[in-house]
């Protein structure tokens, strides 16, 4: 039987084995910008833009699904907008009042504020008033926000499901409570407030799971098949297991349980050394989980997770998108993809992907070799 | 005087930072490292004792804690804050020189990348085991570690980067650095590293821990 690249996902999100192992990776905004040389600005800020770009690339490169990274563009993008200096190809500077972005390329925007902002001092914090009900932002990385248009939260999706006509397994992403309270007091210091003011990190993260939780649930009623939370912070070299159970778990585990209510699947990706966690992560009571970085930026081996955790999740992953696809010869590339296609087929739900994100400069040939490995070696017999 | 350094130690190692610090719960009303540096230098013992008894093995076992994964960044940072604020009682004997610096350690994140915890920390540490620190913040472009390492002669130069978008940032850095100043020794540290990449790069030294650069640091 031969299966559609939705319904391969789905098969092997609901832990069983399609025709062939599903591919889809995620890419990095500047492995993006790289293979499609857009409009930086534009393909950051403008949603359809955006949306042409990812199905583009779920078309050059064969995956099965695609992930929405980033929704709720706002169509009015441009009204804030001062201006838009065109520097060289590639490179953008958008002006806005209070703030400069450097789009390029080659990574992320970079953000120039004109008044440097201060993190919030937690002692000053008034959840109630502070902490927003209604998420109206999503953390990006350091210092980079991309706002959420209320009236066009999930416009991507519906977009994406006309041009694409349902054909591909589409999954959303929103951003763990943890990473939105780091953002607010900064990293440092809220890593300090944990030991320092735990009551009041709990409350705080409560808020936001409720108003996050309110998103995802709504997220599900767009044509998706999975939500991908984001907690970058929540591994091994930041938090110990036993603040991960008390400051993670229990709040993403809240919105999980909301996703899964509603029928769709859900998966954590957190990046880094989380062997110790696979566990407690088991526990959130997420599809599945994602990344699981094999060594130097992790240290799960696959063989050793499915072992684990395999029997109640799926797994998508874990090619280190640095040293497998960047740097490595194309030899040795080849067989580091095979070895995790023949372990990953061997469990019960897996997805061939990058660990995480696949890197700016991954070239489109070693992007390719992807599709090409899955097919040959990643059949499942009948 | 043993038992000041060894009390001062404690403090440090468990991330006591001042008496109305309340970590950790088990030395809650307990005077922390600031208030106990201050005893220490009222009661006669010297502030290169402080130094060499307390702090630097205290910070030494925290960063070999953090290696095993006994302890974790928050720990750390209260351990590296408790550190700082013994660090403010010493500065005087700094400037007047009756305590002399291993040398000067220039850091920074490599340009297009906005994290700085792993810096930060790697900073502390350091500090801690006797070495001035010169902090260039964060998306650091490779003329201003260039001009830094002109600025401090003899200086040893960090980088770091938490993306794996911006190691070439940090390729383009060391490659630039060394071109112009051969002899600069060059650590590069975080996430996505390894010491291949390091060596491929050109850098002297690739940290995985904060330790692992201080170790490097006090042997030369």
């Amino acid at each position: 039987m031969i299966y559609t690249p939705r319904e391969r996902v789905l098969a092997a999100m609901n832990l069983q084995k399609p025709d062939r192992v599903p591919l889809m990776c995620q890419f990095s905004i500047g492995a993006m910008m790289q293979q499609l040389k857009p409009s930086p600005a534009e393909f950051w800020y403008d949603g359809e833009v955006f949306a042409r770009g990812l199905v583009e690339l779920r078309e050059r490169f064969n995956f099965d699904g695609i992930l929405v990274s980033l929704h709720g563009h706002s169509p009015d993008w441009k009204k804030d907008v001062l201006e838009i200096r065109d520097l060289e190809a590639g490179r953008q500077e958008v002006v806005f009042r209070d703030r400069t972005e450097l789009h390029s390329w080659s990574d992320l925007p970079m953000v120039y504020q004109l008044e440097k902002r201060v993190p919030a001092d937690i002692s000053e914090i008034n959840p109630e008033k502070d902490i927003p009900s209604v998420i109206d932002y999503i953390p990006v990385s350091a210092g980079l926000y991309f706002k959420i248009d209320q009236e066009h939260k999930f416009d991507i999706f519906s977009y994406l499901s006309e041009i694409t006509g349902g054909k591909y397994s589409v999954h959303g992403e929103i951003t763990s409570p943890f990473d939105y309270l780091l953002d607010l007091l900064g990293y440092e210091q809220g890593l300090i407030s944990l030991i320092m003011d735990p009551d009041k990190c709990k409350v705080i993260l409560e808020k936001f799971a409720a108003g996050i939780g309110d998103l995802a649930e709504e997220m599900c009623g767009c044509d998706i098949d999975a939500i991908k939370i984001s907690s970058p912070f929540a591994g091994m070299g930041f938090i110990s297991p036993e603040h991960y159970e008390e400051f993670v778990l229990p709040y993403e585990r809240a919105i999980i349980s909301r996703i899964r209510a509603k029928g769709k699947h859900v998966y954590i990706h957190t990046c880094g050394h989380i062997d110790d966690r696979l566990e407690l992560m088991r526990d959130s009571g997420a599809s599945g989980l994602e990344c699981l970085d094999p060594a130097p930026v992790g240290n799960v081996d696959l063989k050793n997770a499915f072992e684990r955790i395999g029997k109640s999740m799926f797994i998508k992953g874990n090619i280190d998108s640095v040293y497998s696809l960047l740097y490595a010869d194309d030899a040795k590339a080849e067989s580091d993809v095979l070895n995790i296609i023949e372990t990953g087929r061997r469990g019960d739900g897996f997805i061939l992907s990058t660990a995480c994100s696949i890197a700016p400069m991954v070239t489109k040939e070693r992007i390719l070799m992807l599709s090409r490995l899955v097919s040959r070696a990643g059949i499942y017999l009948p | 005087m043993e038992e000041f350094t060894d009390k001062i130690s404690l403090t440090v190692q468990k991330g006591k930072v001042d008496i109305n610090s309340p970590y950790p719960p088990d030395m809650k009303g307990q005077p922390g490292a600031d208030e106990l540096t201050r005893e220490a230098l009222d009661a006669g013992v010297p502030a290169n004792d402080i130094l060499n008894n307390a702090l630097i093995p205290a910070m030494a076992i925290v960063g070999g804690l953090f290696r095993e994964k006994k302890l974790f960044v928050p720990q750390v940072l209260m351990s590296a804050r408790a550190m700082s604020r013994a660090m403010v009682h010493l500065k005087p004997y700094f400037t007047s020189g009756e305590i002399k610096e291993r040398g000067t350690f220039v850091v920074g994140t490599v340009a297009g990348d906005l994290h700085d915890i792993g810096k930060n920390l790697a900073s502390m540490m350091i500090e801690g085991s006797g070495w001035r620190v010169v902090d260039l913040g964060v998306d650091v472009k490779s003329e201003k570690f260039i001009d830094a390492a002109r600025e401090y002669p003899g200086c040893i130069v960090g980088m770091s980067a938490l993306l794996t978008t911006t190691m070439e940032s940090m390729e383009k850095a060391v490659k630039e650095m060394k071109t112009l100043l051969p002899a600069q020794r060059i650590i590069v540290g975080g996430a996505p590293l390894n010491a291949e990449f390091a060596a491929r790069i050109g850098a002297d030294l690739y940290a995985q821990t904060p330790q692992a650069a201080v170790s490097y640091l006090n042997s030369l």
